[in-house]
C-alpha cells in the first residue's frame, strides 16, 4: 500500500508547473534593471559612488512594488504588494516619493509621462491622479530608520513578526529595501569591544555585525519570499578608478570590448564588505556618472549615468538620466 | 551595553536563572542578544529543565529590543510629519533661497563647500540672524574658527528696519540677538558634548513656546575633523572617519527627531587635475542630504551658488546673489 502511494505521486507535472509558476513569477523592474530578471529571495546589491543615483532606483523600485496591476481600467503593471525601507543612509526624501508616485498615478504608464515631459514641465499642483489609488500605495510603503547598527540588528530581529502582523491582514510583502548597508562600515570597524568576561563572547565588529546581518535577512527570506534589494556606497574615491583608466589607456589590448559603440571598460571597484556579505548577494549592478550632459530643454541640464550588470556579467553598459518623473535609458 | 542585570527589577522574567543561561552562551547584555541567533538560543532553552520560562524570557527580550529601534511609518504618516513640521527656513538671502525653492529645509543636514573667504561664514551669519528675526526661533551657532561676529549679526538684523524707532529697535534686537547661542568649540569631543546636551535638553523641553530650536549652525565641520587625521598608524585614521561619520549622523538624527535645520560648512583642497573638492572625502559624501558650492568675485560681493548634491533637484543648478554691506 505505502510503496504504491511512492509511486503514483503527489500531483502531475502540470498542476506542479501551474503552482510554482505562478507564485515565483520574476519581476520585471523598469529600467536600468530590466536586464536581468529578478526573482523573490534574490539579493541584488546597487553599488556606486556618491551621487550616482542608487536611491532613485530603489525608490523606483518601491513604487513599482507598491502599485497595483490594474485600477479602475488602468494598467499599472506594479506588484501590488508592500515594500519595506530601511533607511540606514537617513536621507529619504518623503515628497520625492510622493511626487513620483503622483506622476506614475497620473499618467498610467510610464512611457507616457516621458512623452508628457518633453512637451510641457508637470506643476506640482495641476497632476491629476486617483486620491483613493494613492492613499493605498502610501499606505503599503513601510519605513524605518536607523542611526547606528545596533537599532538595524533590533529592526531585522522584529521584522518577521511584522510581516506576519501584515499578512495576517491579507498583505503581502514583496520587496526589502535598504539604503545602503555600508552605511556603519567606518563606525562598526573602528569600535572595539574589550570582553570583559568570557573569551568567546561575540565583539561588535564589522565582521560579526554584518554576519548576524545576512544570518537576520536570509531567515527572513526563507520564511517571506521577497526580493531584497540593497545600495552600497562606494567608499574609496575615485582615484582607483582614474589610475585603472589610465593604465587601460596605456595598454589598449585589454579588457575593452566593443559592442554597438559602447565601450564596456572594467573598472574595478574595491570591495570593502565582509565576505559573508558577498557571497550573500546574488545579483550586482554598478552604476557611475560619466562626464556627459544630456540637454532635455533649454535651462536643465541632466547628467548621464552609467549602469553595468556586474553579477551576471553582462558585457555592455546602459546609460540613464534622472529626470523629474524618474529614470528614463538613453539611447 | 547595559548588562542584563539591570533589568530583571522591571522584568521580573529575566531572573538569575535566565541570566546564568544566557551566560552559559556568553551572553550578558542586551547587545549580545541582537548578535546572537535567537531561534538557536530558544533551542537550547528547549533542552533545559524550566525550558517555558526561559523560553518565556526570550520572547520578553524580544519584545524590548522592538523598543529599541525607531517607529515604523507608512508613507502617509510620513507625508504628515514632513508636511507639518518640515518646513523651510528662509536663508535671508535670495539667490539660495531662490535656489533651494525656499530656503534650508528643517529635518535636513545642508552642507556649504567653499575654498576660504568665499562667504560660507556671511552665509551663515545671515541664516542665523534671518531665522532668529523672522522665524521666531533660536539659532544654536558652533563656533569653530572664532569666526561669529555680533557686529555683523546687528548689521544683517538692522538692515531693513525703520532707523527712526530707535526705542522699539534696540527691544527687538536684544530679543533677537537672545534668541542666537553661540558657542566656540575647537575639537570634535567637545561638540559631541555640546550636541549631546543639546538633545538632552531639547527632549526634556515642553512643547511649544517661542524659544524652540530652529538652526543649528556649526561652521566649520572640517576644521574641526582634520586635527585628528594626524592620528599615529591605521588606528588613528579609521578612528577620524567613524568619529566625522557618529557626529554626521547626530547632526541629521537632531535635524529629524527635533524638526532642527542644520547647517555646516566645509573646505575644499586640491583634487586630481587639479580641480579643487570638498574635503572630508567620500565617506562624507553621503551624510549631508543638501551639498552647495560657493564662490566669490574676487574683491566683489557677488557670490556664484552651484548644487552639488540634491534629493530631488539636478546637480549643476546654480544661482548669483549678492551680501550687502
Amino acid at each position: 500500500m505505502e510503496a504504491k502511494g511512492w509511486i503514483s505521486g503527489d500531483e502531475s507535472a502540470k498542476e506542479m508547473l501551474g503552482r510554482v509558476l505562478s507564485r515565483a513569477r520574476p519581476f520585471l523592474l523598469l529600467p536600468p534593471l530590466h536586464r536581468v530578471p529578478l526573482r523573490p529571495r534574490n539579493v541584488l546589491e546597487i553599488v556606486g559612488p556618491s551621487p550616482s543615483a542608487k536611491t532613485h532606483l530603489l525608490i523606483q523600485a518601491a513604487l513599482t512594488c507598491v502599485l497595483p496591476v490594474d485600477w479602475n481600467g488602468v494598467h499599472y503593471g506594479g506588484f501590488d504588494g508592500f515594500a519595506i525601507f530601511i533607511d540606514l543612509d537617513c536621507r529619504f526624501d518623503i515628497f520625492r516619493f510622493s511626487h513620483l508616485l503622483k506622476l506614475r498615478l497620473a499618467s498610467g504608464s510610464v512611457s507616457e509621462i516621458d512623452r508628457e515631459q518633453n512637451n510641457n514641465t508637470i506643476k506640482r499642483s495641476s497632476i491629476a491622479y486617483d486620491e483613493e489609488l494613492y492613499t493605498l500605495c502610501m499606505r503599503r510603503f513601510s519605513y524605518v530608520r536607523c542611526y547606528d547598527s545596533f537599532e538595524f540588528l533590533a529592526t531585522l530581529k522584529t521584522l518577521h513578526y511584522r510581516i506576519q502582523k501584515e499578512k495576517a491582514y491579507g498583505n503581502c510583502v514583496h520587496m526589502l529595501l535598504i539604503d545602503s548597508i555600508g552605511a556603519f562600515h567606518w563606525i562598526d570597524r573602528a569600535s572595539t569591544c574589550l570582553p570583559l568576561r568570557g573569551s568567546n563572547r561575540k565583539s561588535h565588529s564589522v565582521q560579526t555585525v554584518l554576519e548576524t546581518v545576512v544570518q537576520e535577512i536570509r531567515k527572513l527570506l526563507l520564511l517571506h519570499p521577497m526580493l531584497a534589494i540593497a545600495t552600497k556606497a562606494t567608499l574609496f574615491g575615485n582615484r582607483a578608478m582614474n589610475e585603472a583608466k589610465c593604465r587601460n589607456l596605456r595598454k589598449p589590448d585589454t579588457s575593452y570590448s566593443q559592442i554597438g559603440g559602447i565601450t564596456a571598460l572594467q573598472l574595478p571597484y574595491r570591495e570593502y564588505m565582509p565576505s559573508a556579505w558577498q557571497t550573500f548577494v546574488t545579483h550586482r549592478i554598478l552604476l557611475r556618472p560619466s562626464d556627459d550632459h544630456l540637454a532635455v530643454s533649454d535651462d536643465q541640464n541632466h547628467s548621464v549615468y552609467f549602469s553595468e550588470w556586474l553579477l551576471p556579467s553582462l558585457s555592455f553598459l546602459d546609460k540613464f538620466i534622472v529626470k523629474e518623473a524618474g529614470v528614463f535609458l538613453v539611447a | 551595553m547595559a548588562p542584563l542585570k539591570s533589568l530583571e527589577q522591571e522584568y521580573p522574567i529575566l531572573d538569575s536563572n535566565f541570566q546564568s543561561f544566557c551566560a552559559s552562551h556568553d551572553i550578558f547584555s542586551v547587545e549580545d542578544l541582537l548578535l546572537h541567533d535567537l531561534y538557536v538560543l530558544a533551542a537550547f532553552a528547549e533542552q533545559e529543565s524550566s525550558s517555558e520560562r526561559l523560553k518565556q524570557g526570550i520572547a520578553q527580550v524580544l519584545s524590548i529590543i522592538d523598543g529599541q529601534h525607531q517607529p515604523w511609518l507608512n508613507g502617509i504618516e510620513l507625508l504628515e510629519d514632513a508636511q507639518r513640521n518640515k518646513h523651510v527656513l528662509s536663508t535671508g538671502c535670495e539667490g539660495i533661497d531662490l535656489l533651494l525653492h525656499g530656503g534650508l529645509r528643517v529635518g535636513q543636514l545642508t552642507e556649504l563647500v567653499g575654498p576660504s573667504s568665499s562667504g560660507k561664514t556671511q552665509v551663515c551669519l545671515l541664516a542665523a540672524s534671518n531665522v532668529a528675526k523672522k522665524h521666531i526661533g533660536s539659532v544654536v551657532y558652533l563656533d569653530t574658527g572664532n569666526s561669529f561676529s555680533p557686529q555683523r549679526v546687528t548689521q544683517f538684523i538692522c538692515q531693513h528696519s525703520d532707523p527712526a524707532i530707535d526705542q522699539a529697535k534696540h527691544r527687538t534686537l536684544q530679543k533677537v540677538m537672545n534668541n542666537i547661542s553661540c558657542k566656540s568649540v575647537f575639537d570634535i569631543f567637545t561638540m559631541f558634548d555640546v550636541l549631546h546636551q543639546l538633545e538632552f535638553n531639547l527632549r526634556s523641553q515642553m512643547q511649544g513656546g517661542d524659544c524652540k530650536v530652529q538652526l543649528l549652525i556649526v561652521d566649520s565641520v572640517s576644521s574641526m575633523v582634520t586635527p585628528i587625521l594626524g592620528g599615529s598608524g591605521s588606528q588613528g585614521i579609521h578612528s577620524w572617519h567613524a568619529l566625522m561619520i557618529s557626529a554626521g549622523y547626530l547632526l541629521k538624527k537632531l535635524a529629524h527627531e527635533h524638526n532642527i535645520a542644520v547647517l555646516v560648512t566645509n573646505h575644499t583642497v586640491g583634487g586630481d587635475g587639479g580641480i579643487s573638492k570638498p574635503a572630508l572625502g567620500e565617506s562624507w559624501k553621503s551624510i549631508p542630504h543638501v551639498r552647495l558650492l560657493l564662490s566669490c568675485d574676487h574683491g566683489g560681493s557677488i557670490c556664484n551658488v552651484s548644487i552639488l548634491k540634491h534629493p530631488s533637484m539636478a546637480v549643476g543648478k546654480a544661482a548669483r546673489f549678492m551680501i550687502h554691506n
